[in-house]
C-alpha cells in the first residue's frame, strides 16, 4: 500500500469503527452483545495496527496486530463468554441510566475530547484523529463502568478503556516496543482473569454481582 | 575502612543465615552480629580521632546519591550503638532459643542495626531520610513480631507517632534545602548561616517536634511505653538503648552542627523540656508495675537529662561562655552514652526475669535475687547507675549536667540566671524519683519472699545471657570510675562546637576549671574498698567473731507471716501518689461486700489507677478531632464503586477542559 | 593532720547524738541517759549475737557496710577543722550528696528484704521523704556555690567577706529543714520511737540486730555530724583555719566542737518544742522548704546578695 492517501482513508475509517463500536456499548442491552462490541472493537483495533505496520514496514508491528487479535479478538472474548455463563446471570445490562441518556453523554464527551485537543501542539501528521478518538474511546469506557451495575460489564468497560490507552500509545509513537505492547497485553489478559474471578466470588459471596452491595465493605 | 566491612558483612551473613532453615543453629548467628559490631566500634574510635570525611558515595543520579559522612559526632554515636550491640548480640544466644519466629527475628535484629548505623553516617538529606525510614520500619516489625492484640495496637501508635515525627524531620530538610540550595549535610552547614531568622526558628520547632518524638519527650512519648514492653527484650534494650538516642543525634546534628548559633530561648526552651521531660516521665515510671513500661518511663526520664545537657549548651554558648558549654555538651553525650548501657543492661535484665518469671508484673515477683543471683546482681548494678549514684557511670553524667547548669549563673541574662539553677533543681528532684523508682523495681522483685508461684522455682538464665549482661555491668563501673578516658573519646566532638575543648587531666578525675570542682570516682571506689576492709577489720577487733543464727522475719507475734502481707509496689508508691495527686488524679475504686453488714465481711475489692493526663487531655481530644474530621471527608467515600469511577471521569474531563490547551 | 580530719568525725558523732539526747531530756525535764550512751550502746551492740531473717539475701548483710564506708568516704571529703582538705578532689558537695544516696538506696533495699510490712513502710517513706527534700537541699547549696563561684567544699568554707546576706538566711533556712528531715528527727520522724505505724528509719532497721545495726546507727550518727558540718561549713565558716599548723588546729578544733554543741542544743530546742507532723502533712512543710531555697536562689540573682 504505497498510496498515502487511501492510507488515510482506511485509518480514519478504521478508527471511526472505534469509535462507533465503543459508542454503541451505550445502546446495548444484552451483555453478550456488549462482549460483541468488545470483540468488534478489537478486531478493528489489530486491524489499524495492521495497516500502520504496513506504511511503516516495521515488522514488529505485525507481530503485535497478530497478538493483539488473538489475546483481545479471541482469548478475551472467550474467556468472558464463559464467566457469563457461570454466573448465570440475567443477560439484561440494567444500566444506572437510559440508553437516551448515556448516549447523549457520550455524545457530549466526544466533543469535549475534540474541542479540547483540536488544537494541541504536541501532536504532529495523520495520527491527530486517532489520538482524539483514542481518548474518546477511554472516556466513554471509563463512562460504561460508572453506568453499570453488574461487575461483567465493569469488566468490558475496563477492556474499552485499555484498547483505547493502546490507541493512544500507538497514535503518539507509532507503535511502541515490543517488549512493552507484550507486557500491557499480558497485563490486560492476567487483569481479566483476575476480574473475572473476583465477579464470580462476588457474586457467589453477596449472592448478586451488583456491585452496589460492595457498599457495606467500607469503614 | 576494614573494620567497617568486616562489621557489614558480618551483619549481612547473620542476616543471611537466619533465613536459612537451620533451626537448631539459627541463634548462634548473634555472635557473628557481635563480631561484626565490634568492627563497626574500632572503625567508630577511629573517625572519632580523624578529620571529618566523606566515606563512601554511591551514585544513583546526579540529583540523588547515597552519602556517608563521618565526623567526631556520628562517630561518638557510632560507638554507642556498637557497644550496646555488642553486648546485646550475645545476650541474644541465649534469649532467642525459645523465640517463636528466630529467622524473621535475625534477618530484622541484624538490619535493624546496620540501618541505625547508617542514619548516623548519612551524609546528606536523602541518605538521611532513607536510613531514618528504614529504622523506623524495621523497628516497627520488631515490636510487632510477638504478633498479639498488644504488640500489635503498640505497633501502631508507634508507627503513627513516629510518622507523624518523620513529617516533620522532612519538612524541615526541605526548610533548609530550599534556603541552601543543597542535599548535602556538610555543604548545608557551610550556608546555614545566611538562612534568615524566622525560618532557623522554625527548624529548631520542627526539629523539637520531629526528633522529639524520636527521643520520647513528654508530651511526644506517648509510645514509648507501648512499643518497648511489646518488643522482644532483645530489642527493647537497643529501641532504648540507642534507637531513641539517633533522635537526640539528629536534634544535635541539626541544631547544634548544622545551625551552629542559636538565640539563647533555644537553650531554655530545650532546658524547659529535658527539666518537664525527666520529671513527668520519673514521675510515671514511679507508678508502674509492668516492669518494661518503668523502664521506658524512665527513658524517657533520661532523655530529659541529656536535653537538660543539649540545653545548658546551647544556653551557654548563646551567652559566650564556650567552655561550660563544652561541659554541658559532653555531659549530654557522656550520658547518651551511659544510658545505651546501664538502659541496655536493666532491659536485658528484664529480659531474664521475663524469661524465667513469664511475667512482666513486678506484683507477681519477688525473691529473685536467691535464685537468679547474676542477673539480681546486673540488675542492681544497672539500678544503681541510673539512680547516678556514685562511683557508677549514671553519677559522672549528672556531675557534669549539674557543672555546667551551675556555671549558667555567669551568663549575662537573668533569663538563663534563673533558668540554669532550676534546671539544676529539676535534675536533683529527678535523682531523688529515680532512686525511689529502682529501690521499688529492685526491692520489690528481686527481694523479699516469691510473690507468686511465678516466683517460685525459677533458674538462673543461661551463660550468653550473663555474658551480655555483664558486659554491660562491667562497663556501667568502667565509664564510671575513668571519666577522663570517656571524656577523651567525647571531647573531639564537642570541640567542632563550641571550639573549647575539655581536657582531663587523668583517666579517672575530673577537674572543671572555671569552678575548680573536682570528682574523681576512681578515689571514690578506692576508698570505698579501703574502708571496707578496715570496717571489717575494726569490727572483728572490736566485737570479735559473733554467733549469727537465722529465722523468721518479724511478724509482730502472728506466726503467719505470708508473702501476701508483704510491701507491693502499689503500697511503696503510695505515699507519693498522694503527695502529687494533682498530677496523678489517682482514681480508686473499693468494692466491699457483706454477709451481715457492717461486721462480717465476705470480700474486700480494691482496684485503683491513675489518669495519665497527657492522654487524657491531649491526645484524646486530638484523636478524636481528627476523627471527627476524618469522618466529615469519608462522605466522599460512600463505598461505590461507581462514584470512585465518576470521581475519576470528573477529573479527567476538567484536565482535558483545562489542560488540553 | 589534715588527712586524718575525717577520724574526728567518725568518733566524735555518737557524743553529739549524746548531746543531743542529753539535752533534749533536759529540757523535758528528765534527767536523761549520759553524754556517751551512744558509745556504749554501740560497743554493746558489737559484742551482741546475730539474729537474721531467712528470708533476707545478700543485700541485707552488704547495705551495713556500703551505708557505714559510704558515708565515711562523705566524711572524707568534708574540711572539718581546716580547709587544707586533700581528699577534695574525691569529689565536692554534690558528690556528698549523692553519697549519701548511695547509702540510702541500700539502707531502703535492705528495708524491703526481710519481707516484712514494717521494712517496706520505712523504705517507701524514706524514699518518699528523699523525693521532697532533694531538691530544696539541692538548691540550698546551690545558692551557697553560685555566690562562692564553686562547688569545692573547701572553696565554700573559705570564702571571705560577708555571708550573712539575705540570700543566705534564706538558704540557712531551707538547709536546716532538709538537715531535720535527713537526719530523721522531729518533726519529720522521731528518732526515739519504735511505734510502728509512725516510723521511717526504725522501720528500715527494724530487722537488725548485732553488729550489723551498730554500723547502721553509727553511720547514721555520722550522716547527722557530717550534715551539721556541712551547715557550718557552708554557712558559718568563721573560725575555720587555711593552714595546719599545730597550735591553730588546736584553736580550730575547739571552734568546731562549740559550733556542733550548738547546733546540737538547736536541735534540741526544735525536737522539745514541735510535735511530729503527721506523714502526709510533711510535704507542706518541705514544700515551704523548697519555696525558701528557690527564693534565696531568686534573690542571690536579683540583688547579687
Amino acid at each position: 500500500m504505497n498510496n498515502w492517501i487511501e492510507a488515510y482513508f482506511v485509518i480514519d475509517f478504521i478508527s471511526a469503527g472505534l469509535l462507533l463500536t465503543a459508542v454503541s456499548m451505550n445502546a446495548l442491552k444484552r451483555i453478550e452483545s456488549c462482549v460483541k462490541a468488545y470483540t468488534l472493537n478489537s478486531w478493528l483495533l489489530a486491524s489499524l495496527i495492521f495497516v500502520i505496520a504496513l506504511m511503516n514496514g516495521e515488522t514488529h508491528l505485525y507481530a503485535a496486530a497478530g497478538i493483539t487479535v488473538l489475546s483481545k479478538g479471541i482469548l478475551i472474548p472467550l474467556f468472558l463468554g464463559r464467566i457469563i455463563r457461570k454466573m448465570r446471570v440475567t443477560h439484561e445490562v440494567e444500566p444506572y441510566i437510559n440508553n437516551v441518556v448515556s448516549l447523549s453523554i457520550s455524545a457530549v464527551l466526544v466533543a469535549v475530547v475534540y474541542t479540547s485537543l483540536s488544537d494541541a501542539v504536541f501532536i504532529e501528521g495523520f495520527l491527530k484523529n486517532v489520538l482524539q478518538i483514542s481518548i474518546a474511546v477511554l472516556l466513554i469506557g471509563l463512562f460504561i463502568m460508572i453506568t453499570r451495575r453488574k461487575a461483567v460489564t465493569q469488566v468490558i468497560g475496563l477492556l474499552f478503556m485499555e484498547n483505547g490507552l493502546f490507541l493512544a500509545g500507538f497514535s503518539l509513537t507509532s507503535g511502541m516496543p515490543t517488549i512493552i505492547e507484550l507486557g500491557v497485553l499480558f497485563d490486560v489478559l492476567m487483569g481479566v482473569i483476575i476480574l473475572g474471578i473476583f465477579a464470580v466470588q462476588i457474586r457467589r459471596t453477596f449472592a448478586s454481582a451488583d456491585l452496589d452491595r460492595l457498599n457495606t465493605l467500607k469503614g | 575502612m576494614t573494620a567497617v566491612n568486616t562489621g557489614i558483612s558480618c551483619f549481612l551473613i547473620a542476616a543471611i543465615i537466619s533465613i536459612l532453615p537451620l533451626q537448631k543453629i539459627k541463634r548462634y548467628t548473634y555472635i557473628i552480629s557481635s563480631i561484626g559490631s565490634l568492627g563497626f566500634g574500632l572503625f567508630a574510635l577511629s573517625i572519632i580521632f580523624s578529620a571529618p570525611s566523606k566515606l563512601y558515595t554511591l551514585n544513583i543520579s546526579s540529583a540523588f546519591d547515597f552519602v556517608f559522612y563521618g565526623d567526631a559526632l556520628s562517630g561518638f554515636f557510632l560507638l554507642a550503638i556498637s557497644v550496646l550491640a555488642f553486648a546485646v548480640s550475645i545476650y541474644s544466644v541465649g534469649y532467642t532459643k525459645d523465640m517463636k519466629n528466630p529467622g524473621a527475628a535475625g534477618v530484622l535484629y541484624n538490619f535493624f542495626i546496620l540501618s541505625m548505623y547508617a542514619v548516623v553516617l548519612s551524609g546528606n538529606i536523602i541518605t538521611f531520610l532513607i536510613s531514618w525510614e528504614t529504622m523506623s520500619l524495621l523497628s516497627y516489625f520488631l515490636v510487632t513480631l510477638q504478633r498479639d492484640e498488644e504488640s500489635a495496637r503498640a505497633g501502631l501508635i508507634y508507627a503513627v507517632m513516629t510518622h507523624a515525627g518523620t513529617a516533620f524531620i522532612i519538612a524541615l530538610f526541605l526548610v533548609l534545602y530550599t534556603q541552601t540550595g543543597s542535599m548535602d549535610l556538610a555543604e548545608i552547614k557551610l550556608y546555614a548561616s545566611h538562612i534568615p531568622d524566622t525560618l532557623k526558628n522554625l527548624i529548631f520547632i520542627f526539629s523539637i517536634i520531629g526528633f522529639g518524638t524520636k527521643a520520647g519527650i513528654i508530651p511526644l512519648h506517648t509510645w514509648l511505653p507501648r512499643a518497648h514492653p511489646a518488643a522482644p527484650s532483645n530489642i527493647s534494650a537497643l529501641m532504648s538503648g540507642v534507637m531513641i538516642k539517633t533522635g537526640i543525634y539528629g536534634f544535635i546534628r541539626i541544631n547544634l552542627d548544622i545551625l551552629q548559633q542559636s538565640p539563647e530561648w533555644w537553650g531554655i526552651t530545650v532546658i524547659v523540656i529535658g527539666a518537664v521531660s525527666c520529671i513527668i516521665g520519673m514521675l510515671y515510671a514511679l507508678m508502674e508495675y509492668d516492669m518494661k513500661r518503668l523502664l521506658a518511663y524512665c527513658s524517657v526520664e533520661n532523655i530529659g537529662v541529656i536535653f537538660l545537657g543539649i540545653g545548658a549548651a546551647m544556653m551557654l554558648k548563646s551567652n559566650g561562655l564556650y567552655t561550660a558549654s563544652s561541659i554541658a555538651l559532653a555531659a549530654a553525650l557522656y550520658h547518651t552514652l551511659n544510658h545505651a548501657v546501664f538502659k541496655g543492661l536493666l532491659f536485658l535484665g528484664t529480659g531474664s526475669v521475663m524469661h524465667a518469671t513469664h511475667t512482666k508484673n513486678m506484683e507477681k515477683m519477688g525473691g529473685l535475687l536467691k535464685s537468679m543471683p547474676y542477673t539480681g546482681l546486673f540488675f542492681l548494678i544497672g539500678s544503681v547507675s541510673i539512680c547516678a549514684l556514685p562511683p557508677f557511670n549514671g553519677f559522672v553524667s549528672e556531675w557534669l549536667t549539674y557543672q555546667s547548669l551551675l556555671s549558667g549563673f555567669n551568663s549575662v541574662s537573668i533569663a538563663s540566671k534563673i533558668a540554669a539553677p532550676l534546671g539544676a533543681a529539676a535534675l536533683a528532684l529527678t535523682g531523688a524519683l529515680a532512686a525511689a523508682c529502682f529501690v521499688k523495681a529492685f526491692g520489690i522483685s528481686f527481694l523479699g519472699m516469691p510473690r507468686s508461684s511465678h516466683a517460685e522455682d525459677v533458674k538462673e538464665s543461661s551463660a550468653s545471657m550473663i555474658t551480655g549482661m555483664g558486659v554491660l555491668a562491667l562497663l556501667c563501673l568502667v565509664l564510671g570510675i575513668f571519666p577522663g578516658l570517656t571524656l577523651r573519646v567525647i571531647s573531639p566532638a564537642v570541640f567542632s562546637y563550641t571550639g573549647a575543648g575539655i581536657m582531663p587531666t587523668g583517666a579517672g578525675f575530673l577537674h572543671i576549671g572555671g569552678s575548680l570542682s573536682d570528682l574523681s570516682p576512681a578515689a571514690i571506689l578506692i576508698s570505698i574498698i579501703i574502708m571496707f576492709i578496715t570496717t571489717v577489720i575494726f569490727i572483728f577487733i572490736a566485737g570479735g567473731k559473733r554467733k549469727i543464727s537465722y529465722g523468721d522475719s518479724w511478724d509482730c507475734g502472728i506466726k503467719a507471716l505470708t508473702p501476701r502481707m508483704q510491701y507491693t509496689a502499689t503500697g511503696f508508691t503510695k505515699p507519693l501518689r498522694m503527695i502529687f495527686r494533682k498530677i496523678y488524679l489517682p482514681k480508686r475504686d473499693l468494692n466491699i461486700s457483706y454477709i451481715v453488714k457492717p461486721f462480717f465481711l465476705s470480700s474486700i475489692k480494691y482496684s485503683g489507677e491513675i489518669t495519665p493526663f497527657l492522654e487524657v487531655y491531649i491526645y484524646r481530644p486530638l484523636t478524636s478531632l481528627i476523627r471527627g474530621a476524618a469522618r466529615r471527608v469519608s462522605i466522599l467515600q460512600s463505598g461505590s464503586l461507581h462514584l470512585y469511577l465518576g470521581y475519576i471521569l470528573a477529573t479527567l474531563i476538567l484536565l482535558l477542559i483545562f489542560g488540553g490547551n | 593532720m589534715e588527712y586524718l580530719q575525717f577520724i574526728l568525725i567518725i568518733i566524735l558523732s555518737p557524743l553529739i547524738n549524746g548531746v543531743i539526747r542529753k539535752l533534749k531530756a533536759q529540757m523535758q525535764g528528765r534527767p536523761g541517759p549520759g553524754l556517751f550512751q551512744s558509745y556504749f550502746d554501740l560497743i554493746r551492740l558489737f559484742k551482741k549475737d546475730m539474729r537474721i531473717s531467712n528470708t533476707t539475701s545478700w543485700i541485707f548483710g552488704a547495705a551495713p557496710y556500703i551505708l557505714f564506708t559510704s558515708t565515711i568516704v562523705a566524711a572524707m571529703i568534708v574540711p572539718v577543722i581546716t580547709t587544707v582538705s586533700p581528699f577534695s578532689v574525691m569529689g565536692d558537695i554534690i558528690a556528698i550528696i549523692y553519697i549519701f544516696a548511695l547509702g540510702r538506696f541500700f539502707m531502703a533495699l535492705a528495708g524491703l528484704d526481710a519481707g516484712t510490712a514494717f521494712g517496706g513502710e520505712g523504705s517507701s517513706r524514706e524514699m518518699t521523704v528523699a523525693i521532697l527534700v532533694e531538691p530544696m537541699l539541692m538548691l540550698s547549696i546551690f545558692t551557697a556555690a553560685i555566690s562562692a563561684g564553686s562547688t569545692n567544699i573547701a572553696m565554700l568554707a573559705s570564702i571571705s567577706g560577708p555571708i550573712y546576706t539575705p540570700s543566705h538566711i534564706l538558704a540557712l533556712s531551707a538547709f536546716i529543714i532538709a538537715i531535720i528531715a535527713e537526719t530523721g528527727r522531729i518533726p519529720v520522724d522521731n528518732p526515739d520511737t519504735h511505734l510502728e505505724l509512725t516510723m521511717i528509719h526504725e522501720g528500715m532497721v527494724l530487722e537488725y540486730s548485732g553488729k550489723y545495726l551498730a554500723l547502721m546507727e553509727w553511720a547514721h550518727y555520722m550522716k547527722q555530724m557530717l550534715l551539721f558540718t556541712l551547715a557550718v561549713d557552708i554557712f558559718f565558716p568563721a573560725g575555720i583555719i587555711n593552714n595546719t599548723e599545730p597550735a591553730a588546729l588546736a584553736m580550730s578544733f575547739g571552734i568546731y566542737l562549740l559550733k556542733m554543741f550548738s547546733i546540737a542544743f538547736f536541735m534540741a530546742i526544735i525536737e522539745s518544742s514541735r510535735a511530729k507532723m503527721r506523714f502526709f502533712q510533711l510535704p507542706s512543710l518541705l514544700e515551704g522548704g523548697f519555696v525558701l531555697a528557690f527564693l534565696s536562689l531568686l534573690t542571690y540573682i536579683m540583688t547579687g546578695r
